[in-house]
């Protein structure tokens, strides 16, 4: 098929600045006790991994190793407190990779984080968190940036 | 911290890619780092975020293993799997609880079927106003051959009580807190039933890759991610509705046509996101990719139609004033991705907006608007990509 019907338009792609560090990440919280199944189902390594075969298949036992990485928030105000607080469930990158939010966008955030998952957050350290998210925040371009309120039916996740 | 810029880790990031979303930041570190991954763009390393360099798409409709995306919920993540020891769990409203080995599982009846698998928030980064979430662009989506075993047989096996309404899947993985909410999805008896879903054991003519879900996973063809339930182990049939946080409160969307409220909306009735919607995407090249001038353009990509068949996809170079067919690859089945390629024969240099349309068999075709929602969930909208033409 051929066909010849393009109108030219502008057409621009804005390409981001980039910074490297290599700090250390500070605080990774303890493992938790296993389900009671997870002990029946996971087990350490042997030196030849078992097998199950069934027809046309094999499977074969994987044992893996998870790469962690090593970005902490950056330095900051408060960056000690978040970097304490937050990074114990998730890489801080999950933080660093949001769009600009407001303040109260990032409360309910970090209420949701605190009330519904549980992280062992204080609440003496929230407003130091907030200080901090807000900030960093502050420094991506208001254009594109939520307007929406923090209320969200949604429940988020995906 | 540079403005807009996401920090890149020395260990894990061995490159950078710019996904370009609206106010940013929009630069990721790839990685190959990740067991059994090849290259990934890096969204977070714990728990994994990975997602999945569009040019894989233009490779073909089924996404290898290795650079099929990944997104896991809580960091706790067995790392070991015994394929001997592992049980699945069928329990609940049943006449009898089982727990199936692998060697039973390998020797039940087999289907296979070709299924996307796209997040709920794949595109979220496009989202205008920007939603909080996971900053997928496209890639966090993939369309894989699945062999298993009809969920059907297995609740067959334990015999389903009378009452009974919907199924639970639980699965290895577990909250890093131990009070946090264990992920755990459902769906309705009769979904469960439709022979379509199924435990799969085989992706793609192989075992699947730890970090997506080995050794089973639950397939819901046609529905959004947040169903396939990885390293499924446990099954419970309830006969009563799920009532867990990530039914009842996380995965809602709007319940209205595209999952579309005004942005700003703070109440609206919501509904758990299910089946997914056509979408369609030029893959040749990367959005604003400059290539020398020549007089014939090849544009070609993969459409889905979400919970159907693609039916046509349809190519616009004047935003969406004229349409024109374009043809279409092999079909690999109703839930696959599907090949379309077209050339256009271009007038002259310069800059060019293609647009791609999908219309699925059910007559569902893409809108031109995005929708919008506070969770960032269904995009199903036309895409743009633009091309300079020097």
């Amino acid at each position: 098929m051929k066909r010849s019907f393009l109108d030219p338009s502008p057409g621009t792609l804005a390409f981001g600045g980039l910074v490297f560090t290599s700090l250390v990440l500070v605080a990774i919280g303890p493992p938790s006790a296993r389900k009671p199944w997870a002990i029946e189902n996971a087990s350490s390594p042997a030196s030849a991994p078992s097998q199950v075969a069934g027809p046309d298949i094999t499977l074969v036992s994987v044992s893996v190793d998870l790469p962690d990485d090593t970005v902490p928030f950056p330095d900051g105000p408060h960056a000690a407190v978040i970097n304490a607080n937050c990074t114990s469930c998730h890489s801080a990158t999950m933080a660093l990779s949001q769009p600009r939010l407001s303040r109260d966008q990032w409360k309910a955030i970090v209420e949701k984080m605190r009330a519904t998952y549980k992280a062992p957050v204080p609440a003496s350290a929230v407003p130091e968190i907030l200080d901090y998210l807000t900030a960093m925040s502050g420094k991506l371009p208001v254009n594109g940036s939520p307007t929406a309120a923090s209320a969200d039916r949604s429940g988020g996740t995906g | 911290m540079g403005s807009g810029a996401l920090l890149a880790a020395p260990a894990l990031g061995q490159g950078l890619v710019d996904l370009a979303l609206p106010g940013g930041p929009s630069s990721r570190p790839t990685s190959s780092s990740f067991p059994e991954k090849g290259e990934m763009i890096l969204q977070r390393a714990r728990p994994p975020l990975l997602e999945t360099p569009m040019e894989v798409f233009d490779q073909g409709v089924f996404t290898p293993n290795d650079r099929f995306f990944v997104r896991w919920h809580w960091a706790d993540i067995p790392t070991s799997i015994d394929v001997q020891r592992y049980r699945i769990a069928v329990r609940g409203h049943v006449n009898r609880s089982l727990a199936i080995s692998l060697a039973e599982l390998l020797r039940m009846p087999r289907v296979e079927l070709a299924a996307v698998n796209q997040c709920s928030g794949n595109s979220r980064g496009l989202f205008q106003p920007r939603v909080a979430g996971a900053q997928w662009r496209h890639g966090a989506m993939g369309n894989a051959k699945w062999v298993g075993v009809r969920l059907r047989h297995v609740l067959d096996l334990a015999g389903v009580k009378p009452g009974a309404i919907a199924v639970r899947f639980g699965a290895l993985d577990q909250p890093v807190v131990p009070t946090g909410p264990d992920f755990t999805k459902s769906i309705s008896l009769d979904h469960a039933r439709d022979g379509e879903v199924m435990i799969a054991f085989e992706m793609n003519g192989e075992q699947m890759p730890l970090l997506n879900g080995f050794p089973v996973r639950l397939i819901v063809p046609g529905w959004y991610s947040t169903y396939w339930v990885k390293m499924l182990n446990d099954i419970e049939v309830l006969d009563r509705p799920d009532d867990g946080y990530w039914m009842a409160k996380a995965y809602k969307i709007p319940d209205t046509p595209h999952a579309n409220v005004a942005p700003g909306t703070k109440d609206f009735p919501s509904v758990p996101i299910n089946r997914m919607v056509p979408r369609s995407w030029i893959t040749g090249w990367a959005d604003g990719q400059t290539f020398s001038y020549a007089p014939e353009l090849p544009v070609g990509g993969i459409a889905m139609g979400g919970d159907a068949g693609v039916a046509k996809v349809e190519i616009s170079g004047d935003l969406g004033r004229t349409w024109h067919e374009a043809s279409l690859g092999p079909d690999e089945g109703r839930y696959s991705f599907r090949r379309f390629d077209m050339t256009l024969r271009v007038p002259h240099a310069g800059s060019y907006t293609l647009l791609s349309r999908c219309t699925n068999t059910n007559g569902v075709t893409q809108p031109m608007t995005p929708n919008w929602n506070p969770g960032g969930f269904m995009r199903g909208c036309v895409e743009a990509a633009r091309v300079r033409l020097t």
